[in-house]
């Protein structure tokens, strides 16, 4: 599952300047009912499909396709290239992308956005894996179970200020996580039936619990402006998410 | 000509032998596929479609979220997936009070991103452009064949166990993970 952003004032204005991607859509509570012409949006950590760079980029098992988005009507293939095997998640940060497969994480470059071109590789054991992403630090969660495989249930975090080699720089155990969002200096891990976990990563590397919430089974979340949004059991859940990184729920979309 | 009598007379014996005493169709006999009995487990079902509604494309009525899949937001708007069917629109200017605006019919849908008014998502194997300008009338203004293979038709995204195909309930246009019991298909 794969992506996003927010949290202290202060780092939401700091990110909304250094982060190109989520925040250019709606910067502001816009008008009830217009809907937003220009810019992408912000899809969640376990999406197969991302904007970035005026490109569209789709994976599927095994490969990653690129299509222009010159003419925003007509996508034009521009390459499709062989990634590795059991492939799930694609992930954009600036122009980088982040894709996650059952046993690795791949960062690709997209400095020429028809060409992604990769970088490095992070492996690890068999499981579904969802990654977040930013200038420092990669989060991928990684979930055993039967449709998964392997045997450890984690959210495993990346040092990679050198993309050419990600440095594995902590793994912490989790019951059962599944997509996953960054905001500012909170970590939002959805963890199915166990609830959602929240963690402060003021410290990158050290992903510190905070809270838990158990309002239903989680499967992805969105940071989005002033908005957490779940994907849950059955439809998604609204929270208002604070400047300090609180949620409050507002509402449950479903049936 | 008795003789042929005397010997059908006599195949009759073991025949209802062996239909009264040895559970001749199995419905009593341990199953030996798959060979360890797995119990309740994480899986993958099939999800449905004839082959007419396969291709067609249209905006609709809100509909219930059934099994929510993916999610996407962009502005005001929320998308969730409807896996295999299509996308629920969702306005969500009040997150107190979040509405329900149409639902996209996209058989196989399982992926989708939006740039500007377009939204592009799969139409089973098909990468697919919608103009959303209108949501009560969404256009097709493209359609992409033959690229990425999202959806297999005989087995699911994953490796694991999952509900076997049945062809007669149509053509397969994506899959949803299930609860299953005793599986007997896997995929590896």
């Amino acid at each position: 599952m794969k992506s996003l952003k927010y949290i202290v004032l202060v780092a939401i204005i700091a990110f909304a300047a250094s982060c190109d991607k989520a925040l250019n859509t709606s910067g502001g509570v816009a008008e009830p009912g217009v809907i937003d012409g220009g810019g992408t949006g912000q899809g969640g950590s376990l999406a197969r499909f991302t904007i970035a760079e005026n490109h569209l980029y789709v994976v599927d098992d095994l490969k990653l396709h690129t299509y222009s988005l010159a003419n925003p009507s007509a996508p034009q293939l521009k390459s499709t290239q062989t990634l590795g095997e059991n492939i799930e998640t694609i992930y954009a940060y600036k122009d980088k992308l982040f894709i996650g497969s059952q046993t690795a994480m791949y960062i690709y470059s997209i400095a020429d956005a028809s060409r992604p071109a990769k970088l490095g590789t992070a492996s690890h054991v068999r499981a579904c894996d969802p990654v977040v992403a930013n200038d420092s630090v990669a989060y991928v969660t990684v979930r055993s179970g039967t449709n998964c495989g392997g045997a450890q249930n984690a959210l495993f975090v990346y040092d990679i200020q050198h993309l050419l080699s990600p440095v594995e720089k902590n793994v912490v155990p989790v019951e059962s996580p599944w997509g996953l969002g960054m905001a500012g200096n909170v970590l939002f891990v959805c963890n199915g039936t166990n609830g959602m976990s929240v963690y402060d990563i003021t410290n990158r590397y050290q992903p510190k619990l905070k809270q838990k919430y158990y309002d239903d089974t989680y499967y992805d979340v969105i940071p989005y402006n002033d908005m957490l949004i779940c994907m849950v059991e059955g439809g998604m859940l609204l929270y208002e998410l604070k400047a300090d990184g609180q949620i409050v729920k507002l509402a449950k979309i479903s049936g | 000509m008795n003789r042929n009598n005397h010997t059908k007379s006599w195949l009759i014996v073991p025949l209802i032998l062996f239909m009264s005493s040895c559970d001749p169709f199995g419905y009593n006999r341990p199953h030996v596929e798959p060979p360890i009995e797995v119990g309740e487990v994480e899986g993958w079902a099939p999800i449905y479609a004839t082959e007419k509604v396969a291709g067609t494309i249209a905006s609709i009525d809100a509909q219930p979220i059934v099994k929510g899949g993916k999610i996407y937001v962009k502005g005001n708007i929320l998308y969730q997936v409807e896996t295999g069917k299509g996308i629920h629109v969702i306005n969500i200017a009040d997150g107190n009070n979040p509405q329900k605006v149409k639902f996209i019919q996209v058989t196989g849908a399982q992926e989708m991103a939006v740039l500007g008014n377009n939204l592009y998502t799969n139409n089973v194997n098909d990468l697919v452009v919608l103009n959303i300008s209108d949501y009560n009338n969404v256009q097709v203004l493209d359609r992409v064949s033959g690229v990425f293979h999202l959806v297999d038709g005989t087995v699911p995204p994953n490796a694991g166990y999952f509900e076997c195909v049945d062809a007669s309930k149509g053509v397969v246009v994506g899959w949803e993970p299930k609860t299953l019991y005793n599986p007997v298909c896997q995929k590896f």
